[in-house]
């Protein structure tokens, strides 16, 4: 097990400092952005914001509605290319 | 060594998959999170309601989506085919010929003052050619100063060589006389010496 959260470790180490964990968060949201998936999730907060008033709402009742949904809601499309891109840089750089 | 490469290629494709999805998910979270911060500072901020207005007025500036209209319903060629009249030489000019006619009827803009230019430069050869004598032709048909490169020539050097062809003749007739001087003064200085 240790193996596999050093091997861990080191792969996302890389994924940082080559740059591609930055590069992939850029792409998701960009993707996300593109096909209405932050307006979606917008409009789902302002429910939640009505639901428990303007003034008391925290960021925890945000995370709480919001990350399960958000999770949901990403396009099937966009999945699978991040997921591609992903395996791409794995088989690069892990074996 | 050994035991770090054996951990390497062992990594099997589930576990890559897994991996993958984890970094996924990672990926995601780190999304929705922004999200809600933004949201959050919104709120707190008193700007996240501001885009919403009543019903009506959100009509008013809903997207037009006819045939020959654009976005906000406006017709968006109907100058094609209009002509206008120049007020400067008071012409019928086609619309989209327009700005380019007043560029140059009026004399401003950059091309104008190109032409105006040019213009000027060949009447002004125009006129020193006719006054030129009958002898002179013989100089505007040599090639040496041109040979090789007529085609390529372009307008203001053609002007300049022209120019030059026009002080050929000035500059032999100058030669000429100095010959004739030197000539005289030899003479001159023979008899001299002769009468000495």
């Amino acid at each position: 097990m240790s193996k596999d959260s050093k091997m861990r470790a080191t792969i996302n180490q890389k994924l940082t400092e080559m740059g591609e964990r930055e590069r992939l968060k850029e792409l998701l949201r960009a993707k996300l952005t593109e096909c209405g998936w932050r307006d979606q999730l917008k409009a789902h907060c302002k429910d939640v914001i009505k639901e428990k008033g303007l003034e008391h709402v925290t960021v925890e009742d945000l995370v709480v509605e919001i990350t399960p949904k958000g999770r949901v809601l990403v396009p099937d499309s966009v999945k699978k290319e991040l997921l591609q891109r992903i395996r791409a840089f794995l088989a690069q750089h892990a074996t | 060594m050994k035991m770090e490469d054996m951990s390497l290629s062992g990594l099997d494709n589930t576990k890559l998959e897994a991996l993958a999805q984890d970094i996924y998910s990672d990926l995601v979270e780190d999304a929705c999170l922004g999200l809600c911060f933004e949201v959050h500072r919104a709120v707190k901020q008193g700007y996240f309601f501001l885009d919403d207005t009543d019903q009506e007025s959100m009509k008013d500036f809903e997207i037009v989506d006819q045939p020959g209209v654009d976005i906000f319903g406006q017709v968006y060629n109907q100058w094609k085919n209009k002509e206008c009249v120049c007020p400067n030489c008071n012409r019928s000019i086609a619309a989209s010929r327009f700005a380019p006619h007043l560029e140059k009827c009026l004399g401003m803009g950059r091309n104008s003052s190109r032409i105006a230019n040019r213009r000027i430069a060949s009447s002004n050869n125009m006129n020193n050619k006719s006054e030129s004598d009958q002898e002179d032709n013989d100089d505007v048909n040599d090639n040496d100063w041109s040979y090789g490169s007529e085609k390529k020539k372009r307008k203001s050097d053609k002007v300049f060589l022209h120019s030059l062809k026009q002080h050929i003749p000035l500059v032999s007739f100058i030669a000429v006389e100095i010959h004739v001087l030197y000539v005289v003064f030899l003479s001159t200085c023979n008899c001299k010496g002769a009468n000495r």
